[in-house]
Formats: C-alpha cells, structure tokens, sequence
C-alpha cells in the first residue's frame, strides 16, 4: 500500500498510534500490569495495606493507586491509550479498505487473470459458436449464482462473480466493538449507581445509599420486604434464598416479585438483587413477681425491653434455635441503679432470679428468627450498549475469521487466430472450500469445451 | 454400584493414558498400525467418558439435585479432558497427522488423572448452591472449557513448532514426521483464533451471568482479571503475526505462554487467589 498524500497521516504521532507494535506493546502491559490487582487485594482500608506490606511499599500502593488498580490513573492511562490506538489504527486502514471495496475487479486485462493464485486456460482451434459460448456461461453460472459482465475486455467478455467483498468491513466491527463496551462502561460509570440494604421483614424503603459516595439516592418510589426464605438441602448446604418484594406507590402496590440470586426485579430502570440475608432472633417470655399478674415481654437483639411495673430491662444477648432440640436465649436483666446480671433461658424451663429484695419468675414461652434481606441495588443505563458492543465483538469475529472475500472470473476471447478460455479466481481465507469450487467450474467447462481429462 | 460414572472415568483415565503412550510410540518408532490403534483407543475412551457424563447426569437427578455435570472441579477437569479430546481428534480427522496426538492427548489424561487420584478433588455429586442455579452456567462452562481446550492443542503445538524449529538437522529421524514449520505455524494460528472466539464467548456469557446473579457484569474479580489477562495474551498472538519478526517462534512462546495463563485462570486463581469463583477449588 502507498502511503496516503494527505500530511497530517504523515507526523510520527500519527504513525506512532497507528501502529501494530504499539497494540502489540499494548496488550502485552495490560496483560502484565492486570496481574497486580489480583495479588494486592483491591478496596480494603489504606490501613491494611500499611499494615501488611509496611510503610516502603505502602507508599507505592498509594502513589499508583494499586489499592484500586484498574481505576487508578495509569491504569486508565493505557487503556486510554488502547483506545486510541484502535481509532487511529481504524482510520489509517479506511482508504485502504475503502479502495478495496471499490475496486472495480472487471477493469483488468487476461494477462493479469493468469497471475492468479487459481488459473486454467484452454486453447481452441476454431471459433465458438453462440451456443457453445452459451454453454460455457452457463456452466460457470450453475456454479457461481449471479455474476456480472463487461465486453470488450482485452478483445474479448469477461465475467466476474465476486462474493464477500463487505467482509472487509468485519474488522472495523470486531474493534469499534471494543470501543463501544468501553463508551458502554463509562456510561454506566457517570450515569448510574450502585447500592446496598438491609431490609427487614416487613419494612418499606424509599432510598438506598450510594456504595462508593455514601449518598442517599431517592428510588422514586418504595420498596417493602414482605418476606424472606431460607432454604436448606439435606446435609444442610443452602438451596435458595428468596425475597418477596413489593413495590409501593403513593402506599399502593404496584408491582410484585420473589426474588431469587440469579433471577432478581428490575423496576423502572432500578435492578434488585438477592446478595445476603441476616437472620435477627426475637423472644418472647413470660415475667412475674411473686404478687404481680404475670406479664409477656418480647425482646430482641438490638433494643432493650422495659417492664414498666418494674422498672427493669430485658436484652437478649444470646441465641440458640436449637440447644437439646429446643430454643434457648441468655437474657440481660438491668434496674435503674445499674443492677444488672445474665442468665440462660431453655423453652419449657422455668427460671427464677432476684433483683434487690424481689424474686422473679421467667420463662421463654416463644421464640422465632426476624428476618433481613440483603439486597443490591443498581442502575446502569449502558448494559445495553456493552451487550450491543459484544454481539458486534462476536459477529465481527465470525466475519474476519470465516467470511472470504472471493473472486472468480472467466474470459473468453481471441488470440493469433485462436480461442482462448480463461478461468481465475482469488480467495483471502478457506481457500480449500474454494479450490474445490473451481475444480467443479473446471470441470463443467472441460465438458462443455468437449475436453477430456 | 459398579457401573457408576465414576468407574467410568477412572477406566477413562488409564484409556487416555494408554492412548497418549500409544501416540507417543507412533511418533517416536513410526509405526502406522500403532497410529490407528491409538486412534481407536481414543475414540472408544471418549464413548466411554461420554457415556459417563451422561450417567454423572442421570445420576444426579437420582439423588434429588438435578444438574449437569459442570459444578465443581472433579467435574469440570473431566469436561476438560472430554473437549480437549473431542477438538483433537477433530484436528486429527482434519489435518490427518497422528503425530499432534503425543502432544495433545497428554494434556486430556493428565486432567483425568488429576481429577480421579488427587485427594483434594471431591469427587461426590454435590447439589448446586444458589449462586450456580442459572441457566448460564451450562453455556458458561462449555464455551470456556471449549477455548481453553484449544488453548491446550494450541500448546501441544506449540511445543512441536519449538522442537522442530531447534532439532531440525535432517529430514530424517522423529523430527522427521513432525509436519512442517510453516504448517505447525498456520495450525497454532488457527487453534488459537478458535480458542479466541470460545475464550471471548465465554467471558461474555460470563459477564452476563454475572449481571443477573449480582449486578455488575464486570467486577474486576481475579478470576474475571486473569480470564481478561488470558485474552490479552492469545489477542497479542493474533496481532504479532502483522508485526514483521514476531511469526513462527515467538507465536509458539505465546501459545505456551497463554496456556500458563489459562492454566493460573483455571487453577491457580482457585487455590492461591480469594474470590467469588471459590466453589471452583472444592
């Protein structure tokens, strides 16, 4: 190929991104330097890495950012540069590709249909008649399908059956692909947002809390756990996880899903996901004072219970499902003094205990698991355009790899008194499959010539 | 039970294993009739692993769980060693050199080897954990083992193209029936522009089961990373074949090179890295 006349494809810049080599380094960094974030673990607090590799290399996890390798700014840097490459490398090729393309494949002379990778010419004393000539078109038609004819080529018809020639635009697919999943990326980087919860049973959300900024992101509208599930296989590994979600409208419920990892709701844009669960226990027992009406108390983890007859405080500090096939709870007891003691509590078994002058009598009469689904939240409005990207990746692959662009002539004119048949072709890939069609062209033509093999 | 998928994979194991020395004896003493018999050994212990999977499947059902055999690494490394045969013998229908054989079929009965006699390889039918129940897991595992396996016979011939381009003095000798540079060259390419559209599928299909299961499809994950290393490697021996110098040798280095990097994506990832892969290693 000549250099292009236009300057500024000339400046070493230009030549430099241009270049193969430059890809070639490219991808061969990008390789080596991606290993780095699997090694060093990526997010913790700086604290840690201070801790695990010491003050000297601390300093250059945090100088090159290798606590968060792949957003750090050498990291973008190259793939910056990757980008780059591919535009520069994609329009230095288009005039290329563009001359190719329009390349007027019937503008060439017999001479040059010799020079062909695949060639057979046949030399005929006399001269062919309308219905021989006929039959040779004819033959090569029933092979090739539609062709195209000029007259007068060399003093003679030349027909060209050409097929696959857009097949030179499947590079341009395969690499703007890689681009496109990275405008897809930033998308979803700048446009949307990435979050997580803790709902409890029962309770509504109408906000989540950005992951990396800390910020509340209002939803636009409310969403309730209704339930959680766990559930279990025989030797006790989990089988599913589930939330039933709802989603509220001005109080009123729209929409419905039980969501499961791997099939979650997606409502307006906003995708939730089954992530965790956390399992908070709640008892209830059954309190007296030897002259008071027995009295029900249900506590649980988080908030102390008060009695007010007593003025005393129940916490539940411990939880058991299952201690000798029953629930069992280590109760906190608290006064206003600051009297406080623990004991354990067994379903079924009656326990006394004393504050002050007082004895008491408790027993835990019920226990049950509150449930707190985890959930993800997410809304990326470039997803589609990174599946857009990879399905152009994939088709352009399957073009530039297995679409030839092929090409196949035949000329019939004379030469010093002779006949002369010529057929050629050219293929750039699979070019056994295409061997094997001219052989069949060669050989309907050998018939039709009348020559025998 | 006697006729269990597991007595078929270890009678699979010792098969493959008598297969890869049976290539190895045709290449080394180029005798033709030990050739086809390896050939025939191959093929009737790939009928018998099938046949296994199959078995590993139904078997799975019985026992309640229902999935296909593609959930832990007993079971991927036998569908390793199943496609690594299957695209072999396919290259051996195709190029008709029995020779890649004592190259290729190694890697498939050390995978069976490994899976069968390491006491680290739980070999049970496990049931599936929540994360695996999607129907991606099936087109994940069989487009990435599909590259990866190419990626082994790339490396097979990898190996070769280095041992001819080094001892190439006669045409004679066991080097003799190695097939020519300029062949092994054009056969790595194309292996490899195969194991590269697996590779880049199963990343893909990968990315999207990710998306479902938990909300990012790109999460920097070191098994994600090393997949994309992998992929940086083999697109490198794509390129390196337009940059004058870089055809031939350095190809086959890069084709050593990417199956070290698959094999630490497969493994090393599992054993030596955390991550959300992690039901990969038990």
């Amino acid at each position: 190929m000549k250099a292009s006349s236009s300057t500024y494809q000339d400046t070493s810049i230009w030549r430099f991104f241009s270049s193969v080599r430059l890809a070639v380094f490219l991808l061969i960094t990008l390789a080596i330097t991606s290993i780095v974030g699997t090694v060093i673990p990526q997010g913790e607090p700086l604290q840690l890495y201070l801790e695990t590799y010491g003050p000297g290399f601390f300093r250059i996890i945090k100088l090159l950012h290798l606590n968060d390798t792949y957003y750090s700014w050498w990291y973008l840097i190259l793939l910056g540069l990757f980008s780059t490459n591919l535009v520069v490398c994609t329009l230095r090729r288009l005039p290329f590709t563009l001359k190719l393309f329009r390349r007027d494949n019937l503008s060439l002379d017999s001479g040059r249909l010799l020079k062909m990778p695949f060639k057979k010419d046949w030399e005929l004393k006399k001269e062919l008649d309308n219905d021989s000539t006929q039959s040779i078109i004819s033959a090569f038609k029933k092979v090739v399908g539609k062709f195209h004819e000029r007259s007068d080529v060399d003093g003679g018809r030349l027909f060209l059956a050409e097929r696959g020639k857009w097949s030179y635009w499947g590079i341009y697919a395969l690499h703007g692909s890689i681009l496109i999943i990275f405008f897809g990326a930033l998308v979803g980087l700048f446009l949307g947002f990435k979050g997580n919860v803790m709902l409890p049973e029962g309770e509504t959300i109408d906000h989540i809390v950005n992951r990396q900024t800390g910020e509340h992101i209002p939803l636009g509208f409310s969403v309730r756990c209704d339930r959680f599930k766990i559930s279990f296989y025989d030797n006790g590994t989990p089988k599913e996880y589930r939330s039933d979600l709802s989603v509220l409208n001005n109080d009123k419920e729209v929409f419905h899903k039980s969501i499961v990892v791997n099939d979650p709701m997606e409502y307006k844009g906003i995708t939730f996901y089954q992530a965790s669960y956390r399992a908070i226990p709640e008892v209830t027992v059954q309190v007296a004072k030897s002259d008071t009406p027995q009295r029900f108390l249900t506590i649980s983890t988080f908030q102390k219970t008060l009695w007010p007859e007593e003025q005393l405080s129940f916490g539940l500090m411990q939880y058991q499902p299952s201690v000798h096939g029953r629930p069992a709870a280590q109760i906190w007891v608290g006064d206003q003094k600051g009297r406080e003691g623990n004991f354990w509590l067994l379903k079924g078994n009656k326990k006394e205990f004393k504050n002050g002058e007082n004895l008491y009598r408790i027993s835990l009469t019920n226990a049950k698991q509150l449930y707190l689904t985890g959930l993800q939240v997410k809304k990326d409005p470039g997803v589609w355009i990174v599946w857009l990207g990879c399905t152009i990746l994939i088709v352009g692959f399957a073009v530039v790899f297995s679409v030839p662009h092929r090409r196949m002539w035949l000329w019939i004119g004379r030469r010093k008194g002779k006949t002369i048949v010529i057929l050629s072709g050219q293929t750039n890939k699979n070019r056994l499959q295409f061997e094997k069609n001219i052989r069949k062209i060669e050989k309907a033509l050998n018939s039709s010539l009348g020559v025998r093999q | 039970m006697t006729f269990s998928s597991s007595y078929l994979f270890s009678l699979t194991t010792f098969i493959y294993m008598g297969a890869a020395a049976l290539y190895l004896i045709n290449w080394i003493f180029r005798v033709q009739k030990v050739g086809l018999l390896a050939t025939v050994v191959t093929v009737g212990g790939l009928v018998i692993q099938t046949v296994g999977l199959g078995l590993r499947w139904i078997e799975s059902y019985q026992l309640g769980y229902g999935h296909a055999p593609l959930s832990n690494l007993y079971e991927s490394l036998v569908f390793f060693s199943w496609v690594t045969v299957v695209v072999y013998l396919i290259m051996e229908w195709r190029v008709k050199q029995r020779v890649i054989g004592a190259f290729a079929t190694p890697f498939a009965s050390l995978s069976m080897a490994y899976a069968s006699f390491s006491p680290n390889v739980e070999d049970k039918i496990q049931p599936l954990i929540p994360a695996l129940k999607s129907n991606w897991l099936i087109a994940h595992v069989v487009t990435c083992f599909l590259g990866y396996a190419s990626f082994a016979v790339a490396c097979g011939l990898g190996i070769m193209y280095l041992f001819k381009n080094r001892f190439s003095g006669g045409s004679g000798g066991i080097m003799g029936v190695i097939p020519d540079c300029k062949v092994l060259d054009e056969l790595t390419h194309q292996t490899i522009i195969f194991g590269f559209l697996w590779l880049t599928l199963g990343i893909i299909t990968g990315a999207v089961w990710a998306n479902d299961a938990w909300g990012t499809y790109w999460g920097w994950d070191p098994k994600e990373t090393w997949s994309l290393i992998t992929w940086f490697v083999y697109a490198t021996a794509l390129h390196a074949r337009f940059v004058r110098g870089w055809a031939g040798r350095r190809i086959a280095y890069l084709s050593i090179v990417g199956f070290v990097a698959v094999m630490f994506t497969y493994f090393g990832v599992n054993f030596l890295l955390a991550g959300l892969h992690s039901y990969g290693s038990q």
